[in-house]
């Protein structure tokens, strides 16, 4: 009986095994659970591949979309102001939001599972004003393009609107329009698109010029209206005649931009800019937007010149460029954006956004000279008298376009205010001169983004 | 009026969430409780051995002889050790008989067995024979009837009674409140048929509880686990096919049929012995029968169709196996009944490899290990070695075909989530998606997938009922197996320690391949999860290994598979 005994352990090594297999499980449930329950399909949180639930506010509490229900704002202007950030029921437009923050919303925790999400998903409210964006929308009109403004303090953006948009619960013939007004509609065009900046791109030559070029400051250009470059032409609108660095960037002079650029160099002016970010993705909350474009490096001295200016092969991206101008209002290191502020389960808070600090990209001497030169911007070019209730620092961009259509306006700055710490950008798609067709829209955006603020 | 209607309709709502939220938490607290309180004498209970005689040496040495049977031998592992170089190291085997009569046996020894100077193969014992072994002389002193009933009252009586029925209210409670919960939770149609199963399982524990207390046995922990295993199964039916609450309900009235008969006929060991025969044939049969008459369903053809009943004669099956496995220790010594094993073995394994039921086939072969190495001594571990060898190469090469496929997705499932591997991903969706708590009763999803309440039913639980719940029914099996082996130091005989053992270590084997099967730590084999899963045949085969467990259990008024040890010779001191 003894031997018998002794060789019952074959059983307890099954049980060991039983019991190892279990603690192996556990263990993959414990660091993979919450990657099971957010695989696409996971039947308690995907209706097909749609998230289930979900409620998404303005920042003022203003529902934007109930997903369970299927219901957006009972405002049409809301829902149109609204359309690229909730998407569309037929999934033309989509949000990453509420995939990208499943785990908050569901609430899940290794306790309760998704317990709470079948009786009450998350709650996410967004930084955006639905105040603001509906007054975003009735600015740009009829104009195809985008105004966002954001907090370049908190990272906050209260403002993105993109046209053209229409009312989710009143969907248009978009397949079947010949009109062009829908072109493009299912884009965000503040995340998805990129535009030709023209001479916004100057802050981005002046930021390199400042940072590697010691007399930069001192040096006196003399505009004629035109410069021999390379076997091409630059020209500007009028002769400037003899200028410094300030009045060149407010004049815009292209013949002083393409100096300056040829200046810097190719290499140089790549390198910076590729450092800025210009011509990378941004991401955030489930967002990557669309890259910027600059060919500096191997471009021809004509070519090198017209990219300082904002021409050639430039493309920016609305959200990435306003981040930059955000790091020269913020001191030469930007913030994050981010349109996620909380996620609340009940009563439970499972995600509350914080600042995210970029890194520093410029010298906080450089973004102090140019905010002081897009201050003069606006005092000597644009006209304080636009802004009548705030300091705006500023630069405008005209960028042409190839073919026969007009050019593109583009305006972005900031405010110059401790109290409404907001950068901005507009961009029209054939909006003509960007100061005289973004001034007008920015001023009633800004007007009502430091509304919301005063009443929070 | 309608809107106060519609008020108290709300309210009722309200109440019910209340109820299952709670539910949540309450489930696993009792569960835990009701394992802690069973399990841990299970796990701890002190192996007094039982004492059936003395042996007592020339110079007057007594040794107290715990077993039926005993190697006598000079092996540090015999169960009476002759240090004396003229003993072999596997001597004699010293047997006793249910009716307390005594033989002893010479186990192929160098020297021989010699009583009141003759040589011989086997003898009967009486007090006054004097043995000799090797030239050790020694006398058999058989404990008189009063000795045994003093050693009754000495040793520690298994649980009390009231222990028990303290273990049988808190698992009534616990199925009332689950059996609640899933009323509650949209149970449609059937709550009388949810109703039905959870108060039959309830009836039954209590008859037996009854039929316990009338025979004067007062352990009920392994009888308390299955139940407690059934219940979770009843709540798995419930919610996935509750129509067939009252069907598992009489799957497990027959299976405790199972369990009460086979526990009688293992009570008496000469019985159980002569039974044998008729359980080799059995097992053999129940596998040809399903062979001829059988159909496939899903690749293997393990079926047996009649009428609106099917049946898994398999599973019947490895109760037959264990029992024509489990030997007695005077035959373990004899090569002859290992090759019938052995060939024995090979006839299954034909069967198996026809038949073409991985899972089948597998539980099967871990079974023959067990009981393989638990047989062999250093006889036949070569010839069974190599047995083994066959029985795996034959499966292997006849089923591999079709078993591959499985162990194509095994650990790759999240890259056919929705083709080989959507079984165990959903399975996985689902359970994280419960939690450590669960969902609640009725709110799974699990019920869409196929086998919801076999195959995957450690999900399904998993699913509504919390992760810790399911832990608890994987420890509560690993519980029943280690207390076979904590059982065995102080087993009467190795027929019974043998199955105990293999009968724990199948039960071992189900749970491994179906809860981590599930969860996709092994590959996928479509096996029950004994208790618990839905199907007659497995409920069965589950009640009737439990026996085998009961059969091994010798702690005193421990179990009704074991007689109360009062039958010694009747005779003065």
């Amino acid at each position: 009986m003894n031997r018998i005994t002794n060789r019952s352990w074959i059983v307890v090594v099954l049980a060991l095994a039983l019991v190892a297999g279990s603690v192996l499980f556990v263990w993959e449930f414990v660091t993979q659970g919450p990657d099971w329950v957010y695989f696409s399909g996971s039947p308690h949180v995907y209706d097909g591949l749609k998230p289930e639930k979900g409620v998404l506010t303005d920042r003022n509490g203003v529902l934007l979309l109930n997903l369970g229900e299927g219901t957006y704002a009972t405002d049409s202007q809301v829902r149109r102001a609204m359309l690229h950030w909730t998407g569309d029921r037929q999934g033309n437009i989509a949000t990453p939001l509420l995939s990208q923050y499943l785990r908050q919303m569901t609430g899940f925790d290794l306790l309760n599972g998704v317990y709470a999400y079948a009786d009450a998903p998350g709650v996410m409210e967004l930084t955006l004003s639905a105040k603001v964006q509906t007054a975003a929308l009735e600015a740009l009109g009829d104009a195809k393009g985008t105004v966002a403004v954001y907090n370049y303090k908190t990272g906050q953006i209260l403002c993105a609107v993109s046209t053209p948009s229409f009312d989710p619960d009143d969907v248009p013939d978009v397949a079947g329009d010949t009109s062009g007004i829908y072109d493009g509609v299912y884009l965000n065009r503040f995340t998805q698109v990129t535009y030709t900046p023209g001479s916004i791109f100057k802050l981005v030559t002046t930021a390199v010029a400042l940072e590697t070029i010691p007399d930069i400051l001192r040096q006196d250009f003399t505009c004629t209206g035109v410069l021999e470059v390379g076997g091409g032409t630059v020209t500007c609108e009028r002769a400037h005649g003899t200028m410094g660095l300030y009045e060149a960037l407010a004049n815009s002079c292209n013949c002083t931009y393409a100096n300056i650029a040829q200046q810097i160099g190719g290499e140089r002016l790549q390198r910076y800019a590729e450092a800025f970010g210009i011509t990378g993705k941004l991401s955030f909350d489930g967002y990557s937007t669309a890259a910027g474009s600059l060919n500096a490096a191997d471009a021809s001295l004509y070519e090198l010149s017209w990219a300082g200016i904002g021409q050639h092969t430039d493309l920016v991206n609305p959200c990435q460029f306003l981040s930059f101008v955000g790091a020269i209002a913020n001191g030469g290191a930007g913030t994050v954006p981010h349109v996620v502020d909380r996620i609340t389960v009940g009563d439970r808070v499972t995600y509350r956004a914080e600042p995210e600090r970029m890194d520093r990209i410029m010298s906080a001497d450089t973004a102090r000279i140019l905010r002081e030169m897009m201050r003069n911007n606006v005092e000597e070019k644009y006209g304080d008298e636009n802004f009548p209730d705030i300091l705006v620092c500023a630069k405008s961009g005209t960028a042409e376009m190839d073919g026969d259509v007009a050019s593109n306006a583009l305006f972005t700055g900031f405010v110059m205010d401790e109290e409404y710490p907001l950068a901005f950008i507009v961009v029209v798609q054939e909006g003509g001169y960007g100061s005289h067709t973004g001034m007008p829209i920015i001023n009633k955006v800004l007007t009502a983004c430091m509304e919301v603020l005063d009443e929070e | 009026m309608d809107a106060l209607l519609s008020q108290i309709a709300g309210a009722g709502d309200t109440y019910v969430n209340v109820y299952l939220g709670f539910l949540r938490w309450a489930a696993p607290i009792l569960a835990l409780l009701i394992l802690l309180r069973v399990c841990l004498p299970l796990l701890t209970f002190r192996r007094e051995p039982e004492i059936w005689a003395w042996l007592i040496l020339r110079d007057g040495k007594k040794l107290a002889i715990t077993h039926w049977e005993n190697v006598i031998g000079r092996h540090r592992n015999s169960d009476v050790v002759i240090d004396f170089p003229t003993v072999s190291r596997s001597h004699a085997v010293l047997t006793r008989y249910d009716d307390g009569s005594w033989t002893i046996t010479d186990a192929g020894s160098k020297s021989g067995v010699f009583v009141n100077g003759e040589q011989g193969q086997i003898f009967a014992l009486t007090p006054d024979d004097v043995i000799s072994i090797g030239g050790v002389e020694m006398q058999l002193q058989p404990i008189t009837r009063r000795q045994e009933q003093r050693l009754a009252q000495i040793r520690t009586q298994a649980g009390s009674f009231f222990g028990s029925l303290v273990n049988v209210v808190l698992l009534t409670l616990f199925q009332i409140l689950c059996c609640l919960g899933l009323l509650l939770g949209g149970a449609g149609d059937h709550g009388q048929d949810i109703l039905l199963g959870f108060g039959g399982i309830m009836v039954c524990q209590w008859a037996l509880l009854l039929f316990y207390a009338l025979i004067r046995r007062s352990s009920f922990e392994v009888e308390t686990i299955a139940f407690f295993l059934c219940t979770m199964g009843m709540a798995a039916i419930a919610t996935v096919v509750p129509g067939e609450c009252v069907k598992q309900l009489i799957s497990l009235v027959l299976g405790l049929a199972a369990f009460l008969g086979i526990g009688w006929a293992l009570r008496d060991l000469e019985r159980a012995k002569i039974m044998r025969y008729l359980a080799t044939a059995a097992g053999l049969g129940f596998l040809v029968i399903t062979l001829v008459f059988g159909r496939e369903i899903n690749g293997a053809k393990n079926w047996l169709i009649i009428g609106s009943l099917s049946i898994q004669l398999s599973e019947l099956s490895k109760v037959c196996f264990v029992w024509a496995g489990a030997s007695t220790m005077d035959r373990l010594m004899n090569k002859r009944n290992l090759i019938l094993f052995i060939a024995y073995s090979v006839m299954i394994c034909a069967c198996l490899a026809l038949m073409r039921d991985f899972g089948t086939a597998l539980i099967f072969f871990c079974a023959f290990l067990v009981i393989a190495y638990l047989r062999s001594g250093s006889v036949g571990t070569v010839a069974l070695a190599i047995t083994s060898l066959g029985f795996a190469g034959v499966v292997a090469l006849r089923i591999a075909p079709h078993a591959l496929r499985r162990f194509a997705n095994w650990r790759h499932i999240w890259e056919a989530p929705l083709d080989g591997g959507y079984q165990q991903t959903r399975s996985l969706m689902c359970m994280a998606s419960g939690g450590l708590l669960g969902l609640g009763a009725n709110q799974g999803y699990m019920e869409n997938i196929f086998a919801a309440d076999s195959d995957m039913v450690f999900a399904t639980i998993g699913e509504e009922w919390g992760l810790i719940l399911v832990l608890l029914m994987i420890a509560a099996v690993v519980v029943l197996a280690l207390f076979a082996v904590r059982s065995a130091s102080v087993g009467r005989s190795s027929f019974y320690t043998i199955g105990a053992c293999t009968a724990g270590a199948i039960l071992l084997v189900q749970v491994i391949l179906n809860a981590l099967g599930t969860v996709d730590v092994v590959p996928l084999t479509g096996v029950t999860f004994p208790f618990v899963s839905n199907g007659g045949s497995s409920m069965i085969g589950a009640w009737g290994l439990l026996a085998f467990v009961k059969a091994a259990d010798t702690r005193q008024n421990g179990s009704f598979a074991v007689r109360m040890n009062k039958k010694g010779r009747d005779e003065d001191e």
